[in-house]
């Protein structure tokens, strides 16, 4: 029971960071820098609970807070380069930020151990959640919950001008830009509710796992973060999701292979993809799935496609 | 002062001669993205599949040198074909993000099966150009350098020739540029392909041989670190500009050992990647870019 | 568009088919089950695999001697081990799978510190305190040296090389052995933190406290960097009589080369503890040649020799520092269980790991394979659950690891 409780919390939390990558995908960016911001909220809210002792509610807003105020003055040059410069220049961002906590000591005593962000012997000790009671399942439900509240502001996102705005610039920044729409805050209000959402999954995580450091932030988890929404599809919040469940559960349950898992693991990605290219939930899977539900197409007509 | 002088110019030698290798790597993105308008983030585990390969003549018959060059190239260029074939052939038009997904799913393939096989232990490389640096005046050049340095000058020379010089040039860079037209015009768009993956991946042979000498070993990590360096050159250079590229290279090179000498390790990697962040942010299109996208 | 939604829907069903998977029944009646975490895929697998034979020898050799009694009956080790990847999440998820899926007495392992430090961080820190909600698990750690793990939870213990105390020890012999090599030079991974912390917590307070050497020179890298020209200029420089290469094996050997390239030639080179395995050998053997580390292991023993012959036999397994504390840890709990009165059902397995882990915390002195080893205990200041054990120092010479010095009463053997 408590094995799939865990996975569950790691994927609540991976989904979480899928999320934040579509939210930037969907105004026609590909970032690799979200594990940037992962690490901020990271810290941030690792630091207000071990350290000045804070409620894990407020902790987690902290992080949320800084890691998106760290996106919106991290966007508003970087959103000038787009496509493969934004790419890169976003996975330059997220290194500088893990390079920076590599020579980052803040630590204090408290009681016998030693607090802190610690450089590169990482920070330890923000046991939180285990010793105040809360139980793994009781913070899955909290991750969950968190996950929730970020799909429901998705879903509200996707449907409201402003999400029609953001497929508007992904369609074509140009025409986007001469029927009126501000294409740079578009873009960069995505960009910032996306770092928010990624600092989220980064405090979650650090209250699961008690533990963070550098390697923790690196290329790996870049890589996985931009694949879920793109295995997952990009036609709807749903993709990220179903990416993150399908790849960690794989990961999981090829377990039993041992030599072979990470090898059968890149070929399905391949094959994947060989049939959708826009992964599972594309935007024609959206439609149709829409066609089956005619009262709510009837009520509420899809954005721009 | 003059030591800092002489330091800063011992440190600018070296950097220049290891910017050509980053340059050379950066090439051999560029090339690719700049006719195929898509990149490859397998295009390391290229390099490192033909560095692994190398080492079987070596270790079977005890081949020499020359052998073990010729084998990674040859493999290197399977490898690329088989790259092309699984992750790029069948996709079909107008999906950008695909070929991402499918070379990361080709990049854990491949470095899994070497980690598999090798128990991700780095194996030892043999030294062609021996042990000893040269003294040039004060200064000490490392003779693997040197070779990087000439081999570059010789394969960039001949990339250029080819892609200026020769038919098989027109129609790459007639496919980079409009390849609609192209293909109206006669041009068999997935010839182009096809050779293009050819010629990086005799490229990445070429790469992968070198980097494994410079380091001494072949490891499971060279992947990472040819794909996040060649990647940063081909950004910094601009995309799709082969000048770039040696631009982005050799400046790289530079900044890490002039960063290291003066500042130590631990800003390497901050500097470079804020002046990358800097660079765009100025000229969104890299260096010598003019496209913007 | 019909056809590749089926295709869809096919991988999406195939992935769900394949989920985690089947719980396994347990069989108390005829096995003891022990767990084991290891890095047994990806870039630290040659450790893993190399821990992991080692923990299967033991438990062969458990087997094959019938067994042992656990409440009057005779019954079997299972060895259940699993794939950490030096992953964190995969650890964190894999230590519950030993713990409620596999339903293990105990794990040995984990492999990667970056991964034992949120395993044993989630464990319970406070005994008998049911406010704790960590887990109830006890660690017998083989590989994970990071300095001061086990002190995370009582639960975690280590039988793990004690640096500070390593590096003490070597700084003495070089002072003593050599009181005219007075200059010393260091390098180390900064971001690697088992070397880092080797600079930090054990050579650097060593040399301070001995007063004898001065350092002239620390230089650092990253642990995959393929680069150290601009570094070893600066040990060129200094040019000092002593190096300790705090480092490990992916990095020492390019920059070793560089050190021969650049016709730096230190009187002594001292390297970190890791490095006593044969990875440096298949690698670097011609310029690692002379270098000194300081070890818990090496075949000086009839045993010991035996060990390691037996383990790559069957397993392919490496003896070395790391790996052969699997090997003793799995035969000194043999002893536990069978003392420890457990019920061995999937009622009692909490109160059974309860059991075992207070016999560990009070086991004192036990025997290793090379010498005896001194389990530190739980109110210890400084390293409790750690252990104490002889240490050697041994040097490559002729592309070999050889002995170097040996404590007296290891001699005699």
């Amino acid at each position: 029971m408590e094995y799939y409780v865990a996975i569950g919390s790691i994927i609540g939390i991976h989904a979480m960071l899928g999320l934040s990558v579509y939210l930037v995908a969907i105004s026609g960016q590909m970032s690799f820098g979200q594990q940037g911001f992962f690490a901020l909220g990271a810290y941030l809210a690792g630091l207000s609970t071990a350290l000045w002792g804070l409620h894990l509610l407020p902790a987690l807003v902290l992080g949320v807070v800084v890691a998106a105020a760290v996106g919106l003055l991290v966007g508003f040059p970087a959103l000038r380069v787009r496509g493969l410069y934004l790419a890169i220049a976003t996975f330059g961002f997220g290194e500088i930020v893990r390079l920076a906590f590599l020579n980052v000591r803040y630590t204090r005593r408290i009681g016998d151990r030693v607090v802190g962000p610690n450089a590169s012997e990482g920070f330890r000790h923000v046991r939180y959640i285990y010793d105040r009671g809360i139980t793994p399942l009781e913070y899955l439900g909290i991750i969950l919950l968190a996950l929730v509240v970020v799909v429901i502001l998705f879903y509200f996102l996707e449907r409201s001008k402003l999400g029609a705005k953001l497929r508007a610039v992904e369609e074509d920044e140009v025409a986007a830009s001469m029927i009126g729409i501000n294409v740079t805050r578009v873009k960069v209000f995505g960009f910032t509710v996306a770092a928010g959402v990624a600092g989220l999954a980064g405090g979650l995580f650090i209250h699961y796992s008690s533990y963070i450091d550098h390697d923790m932030v690196a290329l790996p988890l870049a890589i996985a973060s931009v694949t879920y929404p793109i295995f997952g599809g990009l036609g709807s919040f749903v993709g990220p999701l179903l990416g993150a469940v399908a790849l960690v559960g794989l990961t999981e349950s090829l377990r039993t292979l041992h030599g072979a898992r990470e090898f059968i693991y890149g070929a399905l990605i391949i094959l994947t993809m060989l049939f959708r290219p826009r992964g599972i939930v594309d935007e024609a899977l959206v439609l149709r799935v829409k066609g089956w539900l005619p009262l709510r197409a009837a009520r509420r007509p899809a954005p721009a496609p | 002062m003059s030591t800092v002088l002489l330091d800063g110019t011992e440190q600018l030698i070296n950097g220049l001669m290891y910017g050509c290798f980053y340059a050379l790597i950066g090439g051999g993105f560029t090339l690719l993205f700049g006719v195929l308008r898509r990149f490859n983030l397998a295009y390391g585990s290229t390099i490192m599949a033909g560095a692994y390969a190398g080492l079987i003549p070596v270790y079977l018959f005890n081949a020499p040198v020359l052998v073990l060059f010729v084998t990674t190239i040859v493999v290197s260029v399977l490898v690329g074909l088989l790259v092309e074939f699984c992750c790029f052939r069948f996709l079909r038009k107008g999906h950008e993000l695909a070929p991402l997904m499918t070379t990361i799913g080709m990049l854990i393939v491949i470095d899994e099966t070497i980690v598999y096989l090798t128990d991700a232990v780095g194996l030892k490389y043999p030294a062609p150009f021996g042990d000893e640096s040269l003294a040039l005046g004060p200064f000490l050049i490392r003779p693997d350098y040197l070779a990087i340095l000439v081999v570059s000058v010789v394969s960039f020379s001949a990339i250029f020739y080819l892609l200026y010089r020769t038919r098989f040039g027109r129609a790459m860079r007639a496919v980079a540029e409009r390849p609609d037209a192209a293909q109206i015009l006669g041009v068999s768009v997935r010839h182009v392909n096809v050779l293009t993956f050819v010629l990086t991946s005799a490229l990445a042979g070429i790469i992968g041989f070198f980097a494994a000498v410079s380091v001494g070993s072949a490891r499971p990590e060279m992947a990472a670190w040819l794909t996040g360096k060649g990647l940063v050159v081909m950004v910094l250079g601009g995309l799709g500009s082969f000048p770039g590229a040696i631009v982005g290279g050799l400046a790289l090179g530079v900044l890490e050992f002039e960063a290291v000498w003066f500042l130590g390790s631990s800003y390497r990697d901050i500097l470079a990647f804020a002046i990358l962040f800097l660079v765009l942010i100025v000229r969104p299109g890299g260096l010598l870019g003019t496209r913007t996208a | 568009m019909r056809r590749s939604l089926i295709c869809g829907a096919a991988g999406l069903l195939a992935a769900f088919l394949l989920w985690p998977g089947w719980a396994v029944a347990f069989e108390g009646e005829g096995t003891v089950r022990i767990g084991g975490m290891w890095p047994l895929s990806g870039p630290a697998s040659f450790f893993g695999k190399a821990a992991f034979g080692l923990a299967s020898l033991a438990v062969d050799e458990i087997n094959e001697a019938g067994g042992l009694v656990v409440g009057g009956k005779r019954v079997k080790l299972a060895l259940y081990s699993q794939d950490e990847a030096c992953v964190a999440e995969q650890g964190l998820a894999v230590v519950k799978r030993l713990a409620t899926v596999d339903k293990v007495l105990f794990s040995l392992g984990p492999g990667c510190s970056s991964v034992a430090e949120p395993v044993f961080g989630t464990l319970q820190k406070k005994l008998d305190d049911r406010s704790d909600t960590g887990l109830q698990l006890l660690f017998f750690t083989d590989i994970a040296t990071k300095f001061g793990l086990a002190k995370l939870s009582p639960w975690a213990f280590r039988n793990t090389p004690d640096e500070p105390g390593m590096y003490d020890f070597v700084v003495k012999y070089l002072k003593e052995k050599h009181p005219d090599f007075k200059t010393v030079m260091v390098s180390y991974e900064s971001d690697f933190a088992h070397s880092a912390a080797t600079w930090n917590i054990a050579l650097k307070p060593a040399l301070e406290r001995h007063k004898h050497h001065q350092v002239v020179e620390v230089v650092d890298w990253r642990w995959l960097d393929n680069e150290f020209g601009a570094q070893v200029t600066r040990l060129r420089k200094a040019n000092a009589d002593i190096y300790f290469s705090l480092t490990h094996t992916p990095s020492t050997c390019p920059s070793l080369r560089e050190l021969k390239r650049q016709r730096v030639r230190p009187k002594i080179v001292v390297g970190i503890t890791s490095l006593a395995g044969t990875e440096v050998l298949q690698q670097c053997p011609d310029v690692a040649e002379g270098v000194i580390a300081p070890s818990n292991f090496a075949p000086i023993t009839p045993r010991a020799k035996q060990v390691a012959d037996k383990a790559w036999e069957r397993y392919k397994a490496d003896s070395n520092i790391h790996s052969v504390p699997a090997y003793e840890n799995v035969h000194l709990m043999k002893g536990l269980i069978e003392k420890a009165g457990i019920k061995n059902t999937e009622e009692s397995l909490l109160s059974d790991r309860r059991k075992v882990r207070d016999l560990l915390a009070t086991v004192g002195t036990f025997q290793g394979v090379v010498g005896k080893i001194t389990m530190r205990p739980e109110d210890d200041p400084v390293k409790p659950r750690d252990v104490d054990k002889d240490l050697l120092l041994v040097q490559i010479r002729s592309a070999k690891w050889d002995i170097f010095w040996v404590p007296d009463h290891l001699k005699q053997n």
